[in-house]
């Protein structure tokens, strides 16, 4: 890892990016179910932006087809309202990965400069941002979003990763902070100072290059946080039913439509069950091979 | 033991604060409810014939604050409220103290949630250890994998699943509410025994929510301990392997009982999906009726209690680390 830390030239730097792809390829290789994670997100991308645009708005539904076990016409059955429940999970796709996107963004950028400037500065501003993200990261985060819930609209995919991605660089702030801690200490940030470098440039140009990837997978992990509260406030029940979501979907089913007793309406619950399901296999397996990539230690044979 | 004192202190001081704050955001969110429920309520009890000063004491009662005051006086009143633990009067539930309410629900919260738990945790910990050891081999892949995966899963999503086996496909346990009706509450064992069958399922989804966790953590602190100088002084002295194995378990597991009271504190707050699913009549289950009910007083001391739970359980952990760690023992530094 320390190999990628200082692209001093131009083709020093390209090699070093060359051989650090082909350590990407390697691992996936080694384990092929890594690509498969890979690909599935990329799928998930592509359904939530091309999908949508793809069905009629609103979709179409059938009154002699209301809540229907899945068959060939509809893969995962119709909704009470005779709505293809595949579509609907690709409709739904959206507001749930849009939401993921914008908390994931926020999350790194709030938590990334304040564990950069915490760690980097010392003394009393890192004490007391220390103490806020600390007091942050007590304050359980799903019933903080419950009792918000009365008060604040969650109708758009902004507005929920906007109060998702605020309550969320916690985990992020303290992480950065302490790999800056440790990188502050590091040969080439002391030359970097002594040289005289400004703060900006070495915080921008040395700090950052090097835990890009430690910072990508914590976003990563924000991700999956972000789906999965945003997914399960709709689930209980406490947002508006407006919204396209699989947590709607997967509240009506249960608690309106009876997925759990009927086997008419399994396929309106295991549909948003499936994609989260998919979802997170797909995270859980890229996370996994950007941690071999960038963790050498557990590539031990 | 001064240490501890002190760090105790320092917690207790902490955790103060942390009160204060929760106390003050759920003031100001029940304060800002478009509509003004106070009002809406002083309006209609004076309409309904009640004079304006009784109106106002009604209200008072039911919030915890005066209705028409200014904001200033509101905070205090609700604060002062607080310190003697009146928390207000349940909307939905006239005539019940807030704080009763609360009180009765918390043991269906907490006892699962221990039991949930520490299962996890002794099978999750021995699990880890061998995935640690085996991690080239096919099984102990296979366990880190079936670890990442009950560790990405949302809570909820495995509920649901486990509904749906245990209690929809074979239908061998039941998966709504706590008890039978039936049953005379009491030591008989109809009770208890409808008590146990209920909390099966609930028990055992904490624990498949937890054991992904706990199998993880195991596993990355028994790879730290194996490269540790100690244990190749161990093995070259020639120590048996049983006695080798000892020291990496129980240098690998230290760190981990500081996370297991870290993760009782969290998974109280997340007791709020499992509670729903399972109609289990729980803190959680608690919170969601008082939000959906907007049954202000009630919500605000579910959410204040669960996060008073988790600033105990984040004091206890850090108490244990300092009894146990060394280093912090010694008064280093740790960040």
């Amino acid at each position: 890892m320390s190999a990628t830390l200082i692209p001093e030239t131009g083709s020093a730097a390209s090699t070093l990016r060359r051989n650090f792809w082909q350590g990407v390829w390697r691992v996936m290789r080694r384990k092929p179910s890594r690509l498969v994670g890979v690909v599935i997100l990329a799928g998930f991308v592509v359904m939530a932006v091309l999908g949508p645009m793809l069905l009629p708005d609103p979709l179409p539904n059938d009154p002699t087809a209301i809540t229907r076990p899945p068959s060939w016409e509809h893969w995962l059955g119709t909704d009470p309202q005779g709505r293809d429940v595949l579509a609907l999970v690709v409709t739904g796709s959206r507001y749930v990965l849009l939401t993921a996107a914008i908390t994931a963004v926020i999350t790194v950028v709030v938590g990334t400069s304040i564990g950069l400037f915490s760690g980097f500065k010392r003394g009393r501003w890192d004490t007391v941002l220390m103490r806020l993200t600390d007091m942050k990261l007590t304050i359980p985060g799903l019933p903080l979003l419950l009792v918000l819930a009365t008060v604040w609209r969650f109708g758009s995919p902004w507005q929920m990763g906007l109060v998702l991605g605020l309550l969320g660089w916690g985990g992020v702030a303290r992480a950065v902070r302490s790999q800056t801690l440790s990188l502050r200490e590091r040969g080439f940030i002391e030359a970097a100072r002594g040289l005289g470098l400004s703060t900006t440039h070495i915080i921008g140009k040395e700090l950052l290059p090097s835990m890009a990837p430690y910072i990508a997978m914590n976003m990563l992990i924000s991700v999956t946080g972000a789906v999965y509260s945003q997914v399960g406030l709709f689930f209980l029940g406490v947002l508006p039913y407006e919204s396209d979501n699989w947590g709607v979907m997967l509240n009506l089913a249960v608690f309106q439509a009876g997925a759990l007793i009927t086997p008419n309406a399994l396929g309106y619950l295991l549909g948003p069950l499936l994609a989260i399901l998919l979802l997170t296999l797909a995270i859980v397996l890229v996370v996994d091979a950007m941690d071999e990539i960038f963790n050498p230690r557990l590539r031990e044979e | 033991m001064t240490l501890i004192a002190r760090r105790l202190a320092g917690h207790l001081a902490r955790g103060f604060v942390m009160i204060l704050v929760v106390a003050t955001i759920s003031f100001f969110i029940v304060n800002n409810i478009p509509g003004d429920p106070m009002a809406a309520r002083y309006e209609k009890l004076i309409e309904g014939g009640m004079a304006p000063e009784a109106a106002r004491q009604a209200v008072k009662v039911l919030y915890g604050f005066q209705p028409d005051g200014s904001l200033w006086q509101q905070y205090t009143d609700f604060m002062a409220g607080l310190f003697r633990l009146d928390l207000g009067v349940s909307v939905t539930r006239p005539g019940t103290p807030v704080l009763d309410v609360l009180t009765d629900a918390a043991k269906w919260t907490v006892l699962p949630v221990l039991a949930g738990t520490l299962l996890s945790f002794l099978v999750g910990i021995i699990l880890g250890v061998y995935a640690a050891v085996k991690r080239s081999g096919k099984l102990g892949d296979a366990l880190s994998i079936s670890g990442s995966l009950l560790h990405g899963v949302p809570q909820y999503v495995l509920a649901l699943l486990v509904v749906m086996i245990f209690s929809t496909l074979l239908g061998v346990l039941p998966a709504d509410g706590s008890v039978d009706i039936l049953y005379e509450p009491g030591w008989n064992a109809g009770y208890l025994g409808s008590l146990v069958e209920h909390a099966l399922l609930p028990v055992l989804t904490y624990a498949l929510s937890a054991y992904g966790g706990w199998i993880l953590a195991m596993k990355s602190s028994v790879v730290t301990v194996l490269g540790d100088d100690f244990i190749l002084a161990a093995e070259l002295r020639g120590m048996k392997r049983s006695i080798v194995f000892r020291y990496i378990a129980r240098n690998a597991i230290l760190p981990l009982f500081t996370m297991l009271a870290l993760s009782l504190g969290l998974l109280l707050g997340g007791a709020v999906f499992i509670e729903k699913i399972f109609n289990y009549p729980g803190l959680g289950w608690l919170l969601i009726g008082a939000v959906n009910d907007r049954d202000y007083a009630l919500m605000g001391g579910a959410f204040l209690l669960i996060t008073v739970g988790t600033i105990l359980a984040n004091i206890v952990a850090d108490l244990f680390y300092t009894v146990i760690d060394p280093r912090v023992r010694s008064g280093e530094e740790v960040s």
